[in-house]
């Protein structure tokens, strides 16, 4: 790799924000065809630099050299003109047209003045054969699943033959097959030569696909180093946070106490005949492959869709629950997967977002007392150690992994007897994770009982008392912690994926 | 604590000091005809009948909508009242009765808005652009296109009568937009109207029943157009067929202004009423300094743009990006 050209050197880039330092006098160089991971934990300045390299933001001092000459006007366009490609979280592509058009986009094929279809689509569909794509190039964006638009949007900087590619929080919304591909076409773009950088939160898949990684610490490079020399994971965690991985999970085993939820063959549009029960002090997982079923079980066991059949049992009495409300009403609450689109009044500040379900606690007669609902959201950011200025701040202005912990203050403060957290740590660094970890503690330890929804197994097996598998829609096995293991659970989740036309169904 | 009040009352801060800019300008251009406690109760009374149908409109403006049906409304309620009520007609109800058929039937009409919006998933522009041009022609039909005349005299009192020196259209106005004030921000009514503005998805996953508060929402605001048509209906001394035509302009004008975004979330019937009254200062102030009424008309225009343009460039500055996002947007 020694010969291979420095396609992007960054050299003591400096960047400040009214309030913080974000960089601080960081460094970085990836050569054509290598892979280079960059991680650190929410705020480390990861977003930023990247921000930095794509011109989206300008440094304050600092050289930026690309292909061996600086760069010293940057802007999102210039970047994109020198062949920097940035795959955001966010999809960046029009849900309204087709996948053919996305790609096209601005640089229609024509012949003369009118836009040539025929060909748009027969290129786009032979490119998407050669990265091994199995998606109709006809069909609208909006259409496909978050997973195949974010496929497409990673297909989109492909297409426009990048020398470096940046990919932000790639998989987060994909499934097992689809990380795959995606790790394929990664490997395909280093066989050209370009040079990637991969940020993920997710440290396995950092060292499934990377080179090398950069530790970014509280805006600062903690060095740089070649992935097959940390070994593994357990070493590049201490660098990153200086805690260990055995510190991750804080479950402790807990004696089990009274049954607190029972569900006895509940039926929906996307299951059939589920039961489960959830006792006090207990996590109780519930695994699948994307499709499964298990965020519509949870959906419907709050009321959000429509049950078409089953029991619900609360504390042994039947309850019927048709609309979220019923659930609150019985103790049961719900931390939705898309905290952004279903969990955060982005416009409010963080007083509301804790205290829309709380309100309830805080009236005087027909009137919401402040004073009290100020105290019990004040209360609450201490009790997650919510790093903000004041509870009068806009939630848009927190990080993510800030964000989810307002919404679980909201929902810790509603103070239901069951919670259901479903995927509570997509996209969310590792210090955040540790600290979600250690409240199902308190949770637990308080009498209440958790739902923990993740696909996300070694989460999954480190926190769950047991663990439910949900395969195609119907129970497969309820596995206890004895028996917990990747295979074990991936076999099971697998199980009622008979034909191949299933499985991708499924997945 | 302060940090609260800078931020809530940001827009309204900047409103007030327009305001009293405007005011001390026209005060010392009109040699103090402006600032006469006349003009100034008479500018009040002009806005009253705008702010109070632009109440209702910050509440769908709130919720994400908008509610083009206002104007008709306005024009329903103020002719149903004098068809059920006039001397010359054949009803002959009593005031009271009249104004709560009025008040009934317009409740009806953002009923139906709501159902459309909500349960039909027809966007609150179509449906409620439908609606103007359907009530509209409710009230052409049934007024056979003329004024209805001969309402009670009580009726007419009410748009002469003063409490304090002050017009009972305008205190009409006031009680209410205080009424509201307090319940936006005191009532879990209030606090569901942003959350499910913010973000209805949450607001459904938060237990907030969407529906039912969809419709509360539709009805005040075509309950608060339907009293603006009576208050209407009393200047006019009449039933008047053409009565609210083009309000919903201002009022949507007067809740852009007082900033309130479109894309729901946020808005304050405070900034509402703010944003009536730089309208109606416009208005007032330019007639007595003599100008143009069509200039006025393009003044208008020109700061509803500006107004919005401001809001954003601020908000943009605030994130530390600027001038540099203004111009590459353009």
């Amino acid at each position: 790799m020694a010969e291979e050209k420095i396609v992007i050197d960054l050299e003591g880039i400096n960047k400040s924000f009214p309030a913080v330092k974000a960089l601080d006098d960081v460094s970085l160089s990836v050569k054509s065809g290598e892979v280079r991971g960059l991680v650190g934990e929410n705020g480390a300045g990861k977003s930023t630099l990247i921000k930095i390299i794509t011109g989206a933001y300008t440094k304050d001092s600092g050289k930026m050299i690309f292909e061996g000459s600086e760069i010293t006007r940057n802007s999102p366009l210039i970047s994109k003109a020198l062949g920097i490609y940035a795959v955001y979280q966010d999809v960046m592509v029009t849900p309204d047209l087709s996948v053919a058009e996305n790609f096209f986009l601005g640089q229609q094929p024509k012949i003369g003045p009118f836009i040539n279809w025929r060909k748009m689509y027969k290129e786009s569909k032979d490119f998407l054969d050669e990265i091994g794509l199995d998606i109709n190039v006809h069909r609208n964006i909006k259409e496909l699943s978050i997973a195949e638009s974010e496929m497409i949007t990673i297909a989109k900087a492909l297409w426009q033959r990048p020398k470096l590619v940046i990919f932000d929080e790639p998989t987060a919304v994909l499934t097992r097959n689809e990380t795959q591909i995606l790790f394929r076409i990664i490997k395909e773009l280093k066989k050209k030569g370009a040079a990637i950088i991969y940020i993920s939160h997710n440290l396995d898949e950092v060292f499934d696909i990377c080179d090398t990684v950069t530790v970014l610490k509280d805006g600062a490079t903690v060095g740089t180093y070649l992935t097959e020399e940390l070994e593994n994971v357990d070493k590049l965690i201490p660098l990153m946070v200086g805690r260990s991985i055995e510190e991750m999970y804080h479950k402790k085993d807990t004696e089990p106490g009274k049954e607190l939820l029972r569900v006895e063959n509940l039926s929906g549009d996307r299951f059939e005949n589920v039961s489960f029960n959830v006792k006090a002090g207990e996590v109780v997982g519930l695994f699948g492959l994307v499709g499964a079923g298990r965020t519509e079980i949870a959906r419907a066991l709050f009321g959000v869709d429509n049950l078409k059949d089953g029991r619900i049992f609360v504390e042994g009495s039947r309850v019927s629950i048709k609309n979220p409300k019923d659930a609150l009403v019985n103790g049961i609450g719900y931390l939705p997967e898309d905290r952004r689109k279903q969990g955060i009044f982005l416009q409010q500040d963080i007083d509301f977002n804790i205290n829309i379900i709380n309100f309830d606690k805080a009236m005087a007669g027909p009137l919401i007392n402040y004073r009290k609902a100020h105290i019990q959201a004040r209360d609450y950011v201490d009790k997650l150690s919510i790093k903000i200025g004041s509870i009068f701040q806009k939630v848009s202005e927190l990080s993510g992994g800030n964000q989810q912990k307002v919404i679980i203050a909201r929902w810790l403060c509603k103070n239901t007897d069951v919670l259901i957290f479903d995927e509570p740590t997509v996209g969310i660094d590792v210090g955040t994770k540790s600290e979600i970890y250690k409240l199902f503690g308190e949770i637990l330890a308080s009498g209440k009982g958790i739902v923990l929804i993740s696909s996300y197994l070694p989460e999954l097996m480190g926190m769950s008392d047991r663990i439910y598998v949900i395969s195609n829609g119907k129970m497969a096995a309820e596995v206890q912690k004895k028996d917990f293991s990747e295979e074990h659970l991936l076999t099971l989740a697998m199980k009622n994926l008979v034909s191949k036309e299933k499985i991708k169904e499924a997945v | 604590m302060a940090g609260k009040r800078d931020r809530k009352a940001f827009t309204e801060r900047n409103l007030l000091i327009i305001l009293v800019v405007m005011w001390v300008f026209l005060a010392i251009a009109t040699g103090g005809n402006f600032s006469s406690w006349a003009n100034i109760t008479n500018l009040i009374r002009q806005s009253s009948i705008n702010g109070v149908v632009a109440i209702g409109m910050t509440l769908i403006i709130i919720t994400g909508g908008i509610d083009l049906s206002v104007g008709s409304i306005v024009g329903l309620s103020g002719m149903v009242y004098a068809i059920f009520t006039s001397t010359r007609g054949e009803f002959q109800f009593p005031t009271y009765v009249g104004i709560l058929i009025a008040l009934g039937i317009s409740a009806l009409v953002g009923l139906i808005n709501a159902v459309a919006v909500h349960d039909g998933k027809v966007p609150a522009f179509i449906a409620t652009l439908g609606m103007m041009t359907l009530v509209r022609g409710v009230v052409m039909y049934i007024s056979s296109g003329r004024m209805v005349t001969g309402v009670p005299t009580e009726y007419r009192q009410f748009a002469v009568a003063e409490f304090l020196g002050i017009p009972a259209l305008a205190w009409t106005w006031i009680v209410l937009a205080a009424i509201m004030i307090f319940v936006l921000k005191y009532t879990k009514f209030g606090r569901n109207l942003y959350a499910i503005g913010s973000n209805e998805e949450a607001a459904r996953l938060s237990g907030i029943n969407i529906r039912r508060n969809m419709y509360s929402f539709y009805i005040v605001a075509a309950v608060f157009s339907a009293i603006a048509g009576l208050m209407l209906g009393t200047r006019m001394a009449a039933g008047v067929p053409t009565g609210g035509n083009g309000y919903e302009l201002d009022a949507i004008a007067s809740v852009v202004i007082g900033g309130a975004s479109l894309s729901g979330g946020v808005g304050t019937v405070l900034g509402t009423a703010m944003g009536a009254l730089i309208i109606q200062t416009i208005r007032n102030g330019g007639n007595l300094l003599g100008v143009d009424p069509f200039i006025m008309q393009i003044v208008i225009g020109a700061i509803i743009i500006l107004a919005v343009f401001f809001d954003q460039f601020v908000k943009s500055r605030k994130k530390g990006e600027g001038m540099k996002k203004l111009f590459k947007r353009a």
